[in-house]
């Protein structure tokens, strides 16, 4: 199958919908279209990222895409040369995010090659080790941005100001933590792309010689040889597990099973008991690291409206009650860690014995390289993701509230209606006015804009992106499209031909294996998770690591996003149901309730009634 | 004289595979009852036909040749023999006169090499002593086909010409099909591709059917690839005459379901891997699914080696290179194509 050379809107003649005149000035101007570069942008490809960015973006949030869009970029273009790709550009259109990887110039290739083979060679050699200095570079920076404290300024500086000869004003230390905090989050942005994209490589390289070997190979099959033992991906998981059983030991297991008012209000009452002491303590010490875990559906950390395990506790609270129940009913609760890694090497050495002998050993060296690149594929998410954007967001938060308290906006929502580079000037407007005893011009300067934000905000929330812009090529085989967003040629033509082969079947991608038939639960957000009942199939934009209760529950899961290395691929496998991910619109096409066959073995998902 | 394959099928039966009893009259049989009476005449006839004989001449021949055999004296020397091993398959299967399919095999298990599917004959549901030995004999005589007869005169088979036959009880099959052990497509020996269709295999095998496909994956056991076809047919027994079989309309609500259940799948599966394991090269086998619950309602018919892919050696495809080499490859997209 090709795209047969048909094309999408131009991205230059998408309308701003009718109300939503002037959204330009909440985004960066160099994120968004230019005449001057029209001509360029009209021969390329674009979709729009639902993996990262399936949202509207707020103004405040935009620079989430900056840092991947330089970061990823450089990493590909610059530092490793990555043979046939440049980075991959952004636009922001009406709010949204659409993005086009750029390939490298074919002339370069072989120059490039050399390079590449050279530097990544270097990584690959010294991996662990190099992954090791890693996680202390980004634990040092979330240490720092943990300790900035972003409270409204004293009425008089305490006296270590004084007496430790400071020498600054902690106006002044707002002003600069803030940019400390932006600049620190860039940076480990940087460390994100350092390890991933060769990485990432690596494993695609594994997965195309065991596509050549076995024709009929299923992504799910690849992936079963080289994952299954990254303790830091599941650890937020298996802290949960571990909650209900110390709650069993401990004799109040009944108490938090009756729990109906709240996590804080249930802490308030086992506070009061001796065993029940000891398991809020447990709780508090596991929380932080390991509920510092966003609750975002899709990929983790992206916007600042979702919160954490820790901010919501009432979320892993529901996730620990499901497992004294099952504790009670006797079930096995653990992860089977060693029968998955017995698996694995079965499938492996089985696989192997089928290889000519000319390419076993090559084999061997393969699996050994993927499985190395494939714990940092599998746990960055956790040091990046999770803990460095949700304690980013969180400072945000904070600072926002400050403000507020200090006169610059009427509520501390409107920060994230500035752009960063207006956060900056609304702190130094109110730093200044504190500073010199006097009234910040505030929010009264920056009412009439947040009011006008917030109106085209609304209106673009309504606006329906469409999946595609531009040319597409005839063949989509730039390997990090595929694996990372999930889009195939296949997918590109049905968008072409309006997106439904019949309107009643969506096509995705085999996620998980399996067939099975259920009533359709549409789930957007971590707290419609409590809606699903037992045997519905669940259909979100994606799913995260930290919706794990809800896949015991469910017969199958289907997202918008995705492909067969997403979140919602990998755990629906571990749970042996079926999933289709990367459909596009299911949650928009779908309603709650409607039957639907779930087919994981053709990546499809059909309305039956 | 009897036993060969009948052997090879007890040793099956012992590795946990459910076949139906059977027993096979071997090439040395055939050599003995038909072969040395008759062969050198009848090889003399065809050898005398030129290379480019007319097809009519060649026709001629070969019904000369196939009338001879059929007209072997009723009181051949194997005929006793086969007489008491249908009794006693009777009486192991538990019904006498035993209902059995009673099917040719151009080569005995002995000299293995070539197959030649389908070229020759097939009763089923052939019912007593006298229809055995008739059918038997037919079988004998499928040997000389203006086909069969062309395919060794131009097909290089040098083998002097034989036949030996399988006598098994047949299977009531409300399923039935072939696996191989391998995808026949494209050679991956980590699948196993499953065709099935409803009631007996034979229009399947003989290419009158389209029937449903299933790819497993060997190692893991998932489903690959499920396509259910359209069955508006299927062969049966006569249930008039209890003997031979009809083709008849198959209800509309079963048309468009799988003839297979994934149970009887999985089994078909375990039973692919076991049968592979014990040959030690890729299988292509025939199956029925009876009434009952899987997996006993599972049997294995007949095996032979897959003889297309398992000649060829495996592709190499790294070779000697480095991962780093094969990350590079597959950047620059020398590993396409």
């Amino acid at each position: 199958m090709t795209t047969a050379g048909g094309s999408f809107q131009s991205p230059y003649e998408v309308g701003t919908p009718q109300g939503a005149e002037g959204w330009e000035q909440m985004y960066n101007w160099y994120h968004q279209r230019g005449e001057e570069r029209r001509e360029q942008d009209e021969q390329r490809f674009w979709f729009h990222d639902r993996l990262h960015h399936p949202d509207l973006l707020h103004p405040y949030d935009e620079i989430q895409c900056e840092c991947w869009w330089q970061a990823l970029g450089a990493f590909n273009t610059r530092i490793f040369a990555m043979p046939p790709a440049y980075g991959v550009d952004q636009r922001i259109i009406n709010g949204y995010v659409y993005v086009s990887p750029v390939p490298a110039d074919p002339a370069k290739l072989a120059e490039r090659a050399e390079l590449f083979e050279r530097r990544a060679g270097h990584y690959y050699e010294h991996w662990d080790a190099i992954y090791d200095e890693w996680k202390e570079k980004v634990t040092a920076r979330l240490e720092e941005i943990r300790a900035m404290d972003f409270s409204p300024l004293p009425d008089v500086e305490d006296e270590s100001v004084v007496f430790e000869h400071r020498g600054y004003s902690s106006g002044y230390r707002m002003i600069q933590d803030f940019q400390r905090l932006v600049v620190v989050m860039y940076e480990t942005y940087q460390y994100h792309f350092e390890l991933l994209n060769i990485g990432y490589a690596a494993y695609l390289s594994f997965f195309g010689f065991c596509k050549k070997a076995f024709p009929n190979i299923t992504d799910q099959a690849i992936s079963r040889m080289v994952g299954g033992l990254h303790v830091d991906l599941y650890r937020p998981d298996d802290e949960l597990k571990r909650l209900g059983k110390e709650a069993v030991r401990l004799g109040i297991a009944d108490d938090v099973l009756a729990a109906d008012d709240g996590a804080e209000r249930l802490f308030e009452r086992l506070r009061e008991r001796e065993g029940g002491r000891e398991w809020v303590e447990d709780w508090e010490r596991t929380a932080d690291p390991w509920f510092v875990f966003n609750t975002d559906p899709g990929h983790p950390g992206g916007y600042h409206v979702h919160r954490t395990w820790a901010d919501e506790p009432d979320v892993p609270l529901a996730a620990v009650k499901e497992y004294v129940s099952r504790l009670r009913e006797g079930e096995e609760i653990d992860r089977p860690t060693e029968r998955v890694l017995a698996e694995r090497d079965r499938i492996t050495a089985e696989y192997r014995r089928l290889l000519s002998e000319d390419d076993q050993p090559a084999f061997d060296e393969m699996v050994d390289l993927a499985r190395t690149v494939f714990v940092y594929i599998e746990e960055h998410n956790i040091y990046i993701e999770h803990w460095m954007w949700a304690t980013f967001w969180s400072k945000s938060r904070e600072l926002s509230r400050s403000l507020q308290a200090m006169g610059a906006f009427d509520e501390a929502e409107d920060m994230f209606f500035l752009r960063r580079g207006e956060v900056a000037e609304a702190i130094y407007d109110v730093v200044a006015a504190w500073s010199v005893g006097s009234r910040p011009r505030g929010a009264d300067y920056w009412r009439p804009i947040v009011v006008e934000r917030r109106r085209i905000h609304a209106v673009l929330e309504a606006w329906d992106a469409p999946p595609a812009l531009g040319r597409p090529p005839q063949e989509v085989n730039e390997p990090f499209t595929v694996m990372l967003w999930g889009i195939t040629t296949d997918q590109v033509a049905a968008w072409l031909s309006g997106g439904g082969e019949d309107g009643r079947t969506l096509q995705g991608q085999a996620g998980s294996p399996g067939v099975v038939e259920g009533p359709a639960r549409i789930v957007r957000t971590v707290d419609e998770l409590r809606e699903v009942q037992d045997g519905e199939v669940l259909i979100c934009p994606a799913t995260s690591p930290s919706w794990s209760t809800v896949f015991s529950r469910v017969v199958a899961t289907v997202s918008d996003v995705g492909g067969v290395m997403s979140h919602t691929a990998i755990v629906c496998r571990e749970y042996g149901m079926p999933a289709v991910v990367g459909t596009g619109r299911a949650v928009s096409t779908i309603t709650t309730g409607q039957r639907v066959r779930v087919d994981g073995d053709q990546g499809t998902v059909t309305v039956l009634d | 004289m009897l036993g060969g394959k009948g052997a090879g099928l007890a040793s099956l039966a012992a590795a946990g595979l459910r076949v139906p009893p059977a027993f096979v009259i071997t090439t040395e049989a055939y050599r003995r009852a038909v072969a040395e009476p008759l062969g050198e005449e009848l090889e003399r006839a065809l050898a005398a036909i030129p290379d480019r004989a007319p097809d009519a001449e060649l026709e001629r021949a070969a019904a000369a040749a196939r009338e001879r055999i059929l007209a072997v004296p009723e009181r051949h020397g194997l005929r006793d023999e086969i007489e008491t091993a249908y009794a006693r398959l009777g009486a192991e299967a538990g019904e006498d006169p035993a209902p059995v399919a009673v099917r040719s095999s151009a080569t005995g298990e002995d000299s293995g090499g070539q197959s030649f599917a389908g070229g020759h004959d097939t009763h089923l549901w052939v019912v007593g002593a006298d229809e055995v030995q008739a059918r038997v004999r037919e079988c004998w005589a499928s040997l000389y086909t203006a086909r069969a007869v062309s395919y060794r005169a131009h097909g290089g088979l040098v083998d002097e010409a034989v036949m030996g036959v399988v006598v098994q009880q047949m299977a009531d099959a409300r399923s039935a099909g072939v696996f191989m052990t391998l995808d026949p497509s494209n050679g991956d020996r980590s699948s196993v591709v499953v065709e099935s269709v409803w009631g007996l295999g034979e229009p399947l095998v003989s290419g009158q059917a389209t029937p449903d496909r299933f790819v497993v994956n060997k190692i893991t056991g998932d489903v690959v690839r499920r396509q259910i076809a359209l069955k508006p047919a299927e062969l049966v027994r006569d249930p008039a005459s209890g003997r031979g079989t009809v083709q008849r309309e198959v209800p509309a609500d079963r048309r468009e379901r799988s003839s297979l259940e994934s149970a009887e799948l999985d089994e078909l599966v375990r039973m692919a891997r076991v049968l592979e394991e014990l040959a030690g090269a890729p299988q292509d086998c025939e199956f029925a699914v009876t009434a009952g619950e899987p997996p006993e309602n599972v049997r294995l018919l007949q095996c032979r080696p897959e003889t297309v892919w398992s000649q060829r050696k495996p592709r190499t495809i790294a070779g000697r290179r480095s991962a780093l080499q094969s990350v590079l490859n597959t950047l620059t997209g020398e590993d396409r194509a």
